[in-house]
């Protein structure tokens, strides 16, 4: 049996859900609807399921897990989501290394590097991207950042949270990288796509 | 009933959790955030107070002897013990609930609101280590500097002003004024001004991580709210203390032992 990134069960409510994600690949879910999805992703991003919900997260339950082996469980776990957006009184690049400052995890220098090949690589001028704040960015940029933030993270396993809402068609084409650009940097990494029926057809 | 229980609660909670996360500073964004308030609250404030706190100290000393009719002493020791005890820490506490005490629970009501607190948890940054722990100790420390700033500003202008009011040349009025000065003239409005900061910043702090509710109209009035209950907090500790140390409340207009 293939090792899981990911088991989700909810049976209650009026979409009972079960799902399963196989580790290392991409996998592209389409929940039936908006309250399933956000239960889903707030329980992945809690590392914690609420009352009716079973989650496993990279092959750990997380039912019995105390607080710190939750965060542990967490750090592990990126999301792009509009749940995890940027802080507004930090500018991009103070958004972007905020995690790793704070928990020590990758040297600035490296998250730096990092941030300028990746914003390059998606046609902007890093040097002027990283010093504006998240008002000044638009949509599209908005989400680069959040997802060069998850880079730094370097997750085994990333959400990615209808990324294409809101987004014009050619903003769309440009997400879409995100997945190859992902891919090469982790190419062990699970990449799990969420959004609803709906949001799909 | 219950909300002013809670917010005493709440408040408690927090002043403990502060003291036992300053160890939190040494992370990056940590001192980052703390430096950033310093520089807010301690240096881009000064440069408003010059002329008022040099002015208070001459007005003080003219108003007591036009008002009085006092003497060479009674005005030095008019500003040590009205202006260097009292005034000065009390007028940085205005300063900083003003200029900084608005700031904090705004800022941090707005991201409560918005949703980036959340965010921070998502990221397993903590809340008081992220947020509260470099806003408290910051305002602290600005606050102890302020009163100082303030103190030796409003006393130079005392001394400065004085001569052209009474007859009475500059180094007379210091020399007496150095003559009345203790030391505990100089830890009691240090403890002062670093307990005014304190309480300033925990409850603007506690305010904004916990607005009324989570709309837009939450921001304001957890401002409100933050900014009266410092003023409170500081009057009342500003009471407690000179009752502690001098035995005197309201400027001695009650004392401990007759």
């Amino acid at each position: 049996m293939a090792e899981l990134a990911l088991r989700y069960s909810r049976l209650v409510g009026a979409n009972p859900v079960m799902v399963s994600v196989p580790r290392g690949g991409v996998t592209r879910l389409h929940l039936p609807g908006e309250d399933v999805k956000m239960h889903l992703v707030k329980a992945v991003l809690k590392a914690r399921a609420d009352e009716g919900e079973e989650l496993e997260l990279l092959g750990a339950a997380t039912a019995g897990l105390d607080a710190k082996g939750r965060e542990r469980l967490r750090r592990r776990v990126g999301v792009v989501s509009r749940e995890v957006g940027l802080i507004s009184s930090l500018n991009a690049w103070e958004n972007i290394s905020l995690p790793a400052a704070f928990h020590g995890t990758t040297p600035l220098a490296e998250v730096a590097e990092l941030a300028q090949s990746v914003l390059e690589r998606f046609g902007a001028d890093a040097e002027k991207f990283l010093a504006r704040l998240p008002d000044d960015l638009d949509p599209l940029e908005r989400r680069l950042a959040t997802f060069v933030r998850l880079l730094v993270e370097a997750p085994e396993l990333a959400l990615f949270d209808n990324i294409v809402a809101g987004l014009t068609r050619p903003e769309r084409e440009r997400v879409k990288e995100f997945e190859a650009e992902y891919r090469a940097r982790l190419p062990l990494g699970t990449l799990l796509y969420v959004d609803t029926q709906e949001a799909a057809a | 009933m219950l909300q002013p229980l809670r917010e005493i609660e709440g408040g408690i909670k927090l002043s403990l959790n502060v003291a036992g996360r300053l160890g939190q500073l040494r992370r990056p964004p940590v001192l980052e955030s703390f430096l950033r308030q310093v520089y807010f609250t301690g240096v881009t404030a000064s440069t408003g107070v010059v002329l008022r706190a040099s002015v208070l100290g001459a007005l003080i000393i003219a108003v007591t002897l036009d008002v009085l009719d006092a003497d060479v002493d009674l005005a030095v020791k008019m500003l040590l013990w009205v202006v260097f005890r009292e005034i000065g820490p009390l007028a940085a506490a205005v300063v900083v609930i003003l200029r900084t005490g608005t700031a904090i629970s705004a800022e941090i009501a707005m991201m409560r609101v918005s949703g980036q607190t959340r965010v921070l948890r998502y990221l397993a940054i903590n809340l008081y280590d992220y947020l509260v722990v470099p806003r408290v100790a910051a305002v602290m420390l600005a606050t102890m500097a302020l009163t100082f700033y303030i103190q030796a500003l409003a006393v130079l202008g005392g001394l400065l002003f004085s001569p052209f009011i009474i007859n009475v040349s500059f180094m007379e009025l210091a020399g007496r004024f150095f003559e009345l000065f203790t030391p505990v003239d100089l830890y009691y409005s240090t403890i002062k001004s670093l307990l005014f900061g304190f309480a300033i910043a925990a409850c603007c702090c506690w305010h904004g991580l916990n607005p009324p509710n989570l709309t837009q109209n939450a921001v304001p009035m957890a401002v409100t709210r933050a900014v009266t209950q410092s003023a409170m907090l500081v009057l009342g500790i500003n009471a407690i203390f000179a009752y502690i140390v001098f035995g005197i409340l309201f400027f001695g207009l009650v004392k401990a032992t007759q």
